[in-house]
């Protein structure tokens, strides 16, 4: 049960030490100085018995894209939903730029800066293309009742910005075309690209990517690793992807925590984990696994 | 103590009722996770099938049915019991093949505006002239009005008689007995055990070879059989039959839901000390409070239950997937 | 929300040049316009169509006003928020109830009467329709009690704990002390006749003030429909119908859910409770308890599935359909619960999602509006 942690040691240290964690600046000058930006200590969770995630850490630096992988049931849409608070950890702390995320609700921590994907599209398929962008888009808004209810000019214009914002997202995707229909007449491949515009809609410093490139093909595929990067570049996120494709995994992300059994087995680039024999057992077993 | 005893006589038969009514509602939620609204209206249909049968027989034997001196042999009261819950078992199946089978795949929302349509279609067809009728009937005796035992207890200034009428004892017992034979059902034959897995995961228990359909359609049946037991042992209690439609009958099936809820909903021993539990509640609050909101406190404790352990005294957390 | 915006492409659209459409319509009478149109219309309707169509047909019209109030305001509810209320008739009771309080010895005591009515738009006729207004906001702060277990409960749990509070309403309002008949005994009543309030029992509210006429209903729709439009078309009501269409999805896009649940119940139960005010004034009503108990409720529950979940219009349809229809059909009384429940099962079977969905009755015409997915509800 190694949990090679090297590079977060110091910042561990630091966070023991002073339970408070001084604010390290502005997010700007977190970009800069590459400073954590989203720091998760040990969190585990347990559902009955079952040790779903166990002492799982994680330092994301501002504008980095990491990969989380591990064989199937291992635990990592746990991970995703314990970072974005669908479910309480037991133990550990997360931190995002210093603030504790513990106990906060999943709109609380949106809010903060965190947002997601799902593995199973979640959209909202009632409402329209633009709609699904705006909901999430309206997060950083006000929108009193009374003003929505007199229509005040303020209200209009904050609505006619969330509009414009939405539209501009969708073409990261050149998906404004199609603003007006139902969410679910999208083809599966495009309600993905939907669903990653949506989550980028809420202005995160976090992306958490749920297998963005199920479903797709390999030309597909290529498309996507370029767009993560450019969003990673251009919205200044930082990504943390779970994919089952290792190609494309191994491509775009600069470092892959692998987990299996709710447990981190091996973490470091994607050279170091390829050539990591308890990965390489992880995922196809080996007699020692079998015992 | 003569005014507690009683009291406390009088919530083990009310609350065997309740509990008979509960189990329907929480297998049929055990199963297809729905509330089926129109389970206490089976109830009502048992009460009055009950009534119509006793119209029927009791002159065939020979009896007058408004004489409530003079009670028929014993088997009658059986025999129209099993009747009831006969038809009412056939109407359940009938109900579920139907208007909630279509929608099996349909969202919870739908199969309930659905289930509340069965309950309208019910009440009112019950209504109808030609049918129950609109107007309140008493329902002819069918146990002797004998009481069992009589205790001199202190209470109040002096001594207190406590009564420990037959009716009382035979709806407890009836009950008891009714809810034996379920807990065998469900936790010792293999018809249960397939109840039990179906209502764990439906995919997963049709994927092994059950027959879910078939294992619904039983449990419909089920619940539709003891909620007529418990239509017909509530005429027992109180004669006075309301028609099909009248709030009574609402605020009665509600309780039983409140039961189920409060017990843990899906959990069948749970339904059963949620009964008990509701009708002790009521009673207490209604003799040593006010029995003028002896409804509001059931639901006063339905609130705070739901509030303090949302998944009831007996029921496990369950986690929605994500 | 204090935190600072992280995507520079986000934040220069912010302080850009506005587009065309936001320039358009910014002056307060764009707010108001809506209104001003409706309460005109509401002011023709009072005069013109009494003499057109008599006074028994004015009074079904006005009975429908009533039940479009409800049925919207319970679309707000169970059609945008996908909750399921089916206590709607409680909280439109209770309303009832606090405005008829007021009117009735508000009426005793400054006039002696209760009989005295003041004319068109006169002092009774403001005392009134404040009244209705105090109605609803008692009414919304029943409808945060009762909605502040929805955030601990899924849809079907919530329709128990709405029912129940239908139902207990109707019990304890049965408990409530004889109405006080005169001004002379209004002044000599002891304050330990207002608790429980003297509203008359288990026989109704009898001698409230008869106030409710077109003009005040279609008002009041008319504030109702518009709350309820620009409700739906807002960043609020988008909000409310992405809990309806997935709620684990809505808090992950930083949804307050339980924030938003509670305002669809509170807001829902204010538009209610108005309606009551409007019902308890009618000529030849007298509340009673009994209207607080779950036959009403289905009444309107059936006119929201029946229009469509979150089509305004639609609902809008509905209650008029299902209120006319019944005064069509005075002969067939019994049959009428028969047709509602038939026609419940029949159109979850057949139609779930209403007869208009999601839309509006001028977005079914080709071409207008958004296209219509091809099966969802």
């Amino acid at each position: 049960m190694a949990r090679p942690r090297s590079s977060n040691c110091e910042e561990e240290d630091l966070m023991s030490a002073n339970p408070s964690f001084p604010n390290t600046g502005t997010p700007s000058a977190q970009v800069e100085s590459g400073k954590p930006l989203l720091l998760v200590d040990q969190i585990g969770i347990a559902f009955g018995g079952l040790k779903a995630v166990q002492g799982f850490s994680l330092n994301l630096p501002a504008g980095a894209l990491y990969g989380l992988i591990g064989p199937n049931g291992a635990g990592k849409t746990t991970v995703f939903n314990l970072l974005t608070g669908v479910y309480q950890p037991d133990s550990g702390e997360m931190r995002l730029e210093s603030r504790s995320l513990m106990g906060l609700k999943p709109h609380r921590i949106a809010a903060a800066g965190i947002a997601r994907t799902f593995q199973n599209i979640r959209l909202f398929p009632g409402l329209s293309v633009l709609d699904n962008v705006r909901l999430a888009g309206q997060l950083r808004s006000s929108h009193g009742l009374f003003a929505t209810l007199l229509r005040t000019p303020a209200h209009q214009a904050e609505e006619e910005s969330i509009r414009n914002q939405a539209l501009e997202l969708l073409a990261l995707f050149d998906l404004q075309d199609r603003a007006n229909e139902p969410a679910d007449s999208l083809a599966y491949g495009h309600q993905r690209h939907l669903e990653i515009v949506r989550a980028l809609a809420t202005g995160p410093k976090v992306l958490l990517l749920d297998e963005p490139a199920a479903g797709m093909n390999s030309q597909e595929k290529v498309e996507l690793a370029q767009s993560i990067r450019k969003i990673r570049d251009r919205f200044h996120v930082s990504i943390l992807l779970i994919e089952h494709d290792m190609g494309l995994v191994m491509e775009i992300c600069e470092r892959i925590v692998v987990l299996d059994h709710g447990v981190i087995i091996s973490e470091g680039t994607p050279a170091m984990i390829q050539n990591d024999p308890k990965v390489i057992a992880a995922y196809l077993g080996t007699a020692s696994e079998a015992v | 103590m003569a005014d507690l005893v009683q009291t406390l006589l009088t919530a083990l038969a009310i609350g065997s009722l309740y509990a008979l009514i509960a189990l329907g509602y929480t297998m049929v939620y055990g199963i297809l996770k729905f509330i089926n609204f129109a389970h206490s209206d089976i109830v009502v249909l048992g009460a009055w099938i009950s009534y119509a049968l006793a119209i029927k027989l009791l002159p065939m034997l020979g009896l007058n049915p408004h004489d409530a001196e003079t009670a028929p042999p014993l088997w009658v009261g059986a025999a129209i019991l099993l009747a009831a819950m006969l038809l009412c078992g056939l109407l359940g199946f009938a109900i579920e093949r139907f208007a909630y089978k279509p929608l099996r795949r349909a969202p919870r929302l739908n199969v309930l505006i659905t289930a509340i349509g069965v309950s309208l279609l019910l009440q009112n067809v019950g209504q109808l002239n030609y049918v129950f009728g609109a107007s309140p009937q008493k329902m002819p005796a069918l146990l002797p009005n004998i009481d069992l035992l009589r205790l001199s207890l202190p209470g109040g200034d002096g001594y207190r008689e406590v009564v420990i009428g037959l009716v009382d004892v035979m709806i407890f017992s009836t009950s008891a007995v009714l809810m034996l034979v379920l807990e065998y059902l469900v936790y010792r034959t293999k018809l249960g055990t397939a109840m039990r897995a179906v209502s764990f995961s439906t995919d997963n228990a049709s994927l092994m070879g059950i027959p879910v359909d078939r294992v619904v359609s039983f449990t419909f049946v089920l619940g539709s059989m003891l909620a007529a037991a418990a239509g017909f042992l509530y005429v027992m209690k109180y004669p006075g039959v309301n028609q099909p439609a009248h709030s009574i009958w609402v605020l009665l099936g509600l309780k039983a839901f409140v039961a189920a809820v409060i017990g843990g909903i899906g959990n069948v021993r749970g339904a059963v000390l949620g009964g008990f539990v509701i009708a002790f509640v009521e009673q207490f609050g209604a003799f040593y409070i006010s029995s003028n909101y002896r409804d509001v406190y059931v639901f006063a404790l339905l609130i705070i239950i739901l509030l303090v352990r949302p998944t009831g005294l007996l029921g496990s957390p369950v986690r929605e997937k994500v | 929300m204090t935190v600072t915006h992280s995507a520079p492409e986000i934040a220069t659209s912010q302080s850009g040049p506005p587009s065309p459409r936001a320039g358009r319509r910014t002056s307060v009478w764009s707010g108001l316009w809506p209104l001003a149109v409706g309460i005109a219309l509401a002011a023709v309707l009072h005069f013109v169509l009494p003499r057109l169509i008599g006074q028994y047909y004015s009074r079904i019209v006005m009975d429908i006003g009533i039940a479009m109030i409800m049925a919207v305001s319970l679309n707000i509810v169970n059609g945008m928020t996908g909750q399921f209320s089916i206590g709607h008739a409680g909280f439109m009771t209770l309303g009832g109830y606090a405005a008829a309080l007021l009117t009735y010895y508000g009426s005793l005591s400054i006039w002696g009467t209760s009989l005295r009515h003041g004319g068109f738009l006169g002092v009774g006729e403001w005392m009134f329709a404040v009244s209705c207004l105090v109605g609803g906001l008692v009414a919304a702060g029943a409808g945060y009690v009762v909605g502040l277990p929805s955030l601990r409960l899924r849809g079907d749990y919530l329709a128990i704990v709405t029912l129940g509070f239908g139902e207990i309403l109707r019990v304890v309002l049965q408990q409530t002390g004889k109405v006080i008949d005169d001004a002379e005994a209004l002044k000599a009543a002891k304050w330990s006749q207002f608790f429980p309030p003297p509203v008359g029992g288990a026989v109704g509210f009898d001698g409230v003030p008869k106030y409710t006429d077109l003009f005040w209903v279609y008002t009041f729709v008319t504030i109702t429909v518009v709350v309820a439009y620009r409700l739906k078309h807002s960043s609020l009501g988008r909000a409310m119908i992405s809990i309806r269409e997935d709620e684990i999805a809505s808090q992950a896009m930083g949804v307050n859910i339980a924030r938003n649940k509670v305002l669809a119940f509170v807001l829902a139960a204010f538009f209610a409770g108005a309606a009551g005010g409007l019902f308890a004034h009618e000529a030849g009503v007298i509340l009673s308890p009994k209207d607080a108990g779950f036959q009403r409720s289905f009444d309107y529950v059936i006119m929201t599935v029946l229009g469509g979940r979150g089509s305004i219009t639609g609902v809008m349809l509905a209650a008029v359909i299902l209120t006319a229809l019944p005064e069509m059909l005075r002969d067939f009384e019994q049959y009428r619960l028969i047709m509602y429940a038939l026609l419940l099962i029949i159109m979850m079977l057949v139609r779930p999602q209403g007869l208009f969905g999601i839309h509006e009755v001028w977005q079914l015409w080709p071409g207008r509006g958004p296209r219509t997915a091809k099966k969802k509800t």
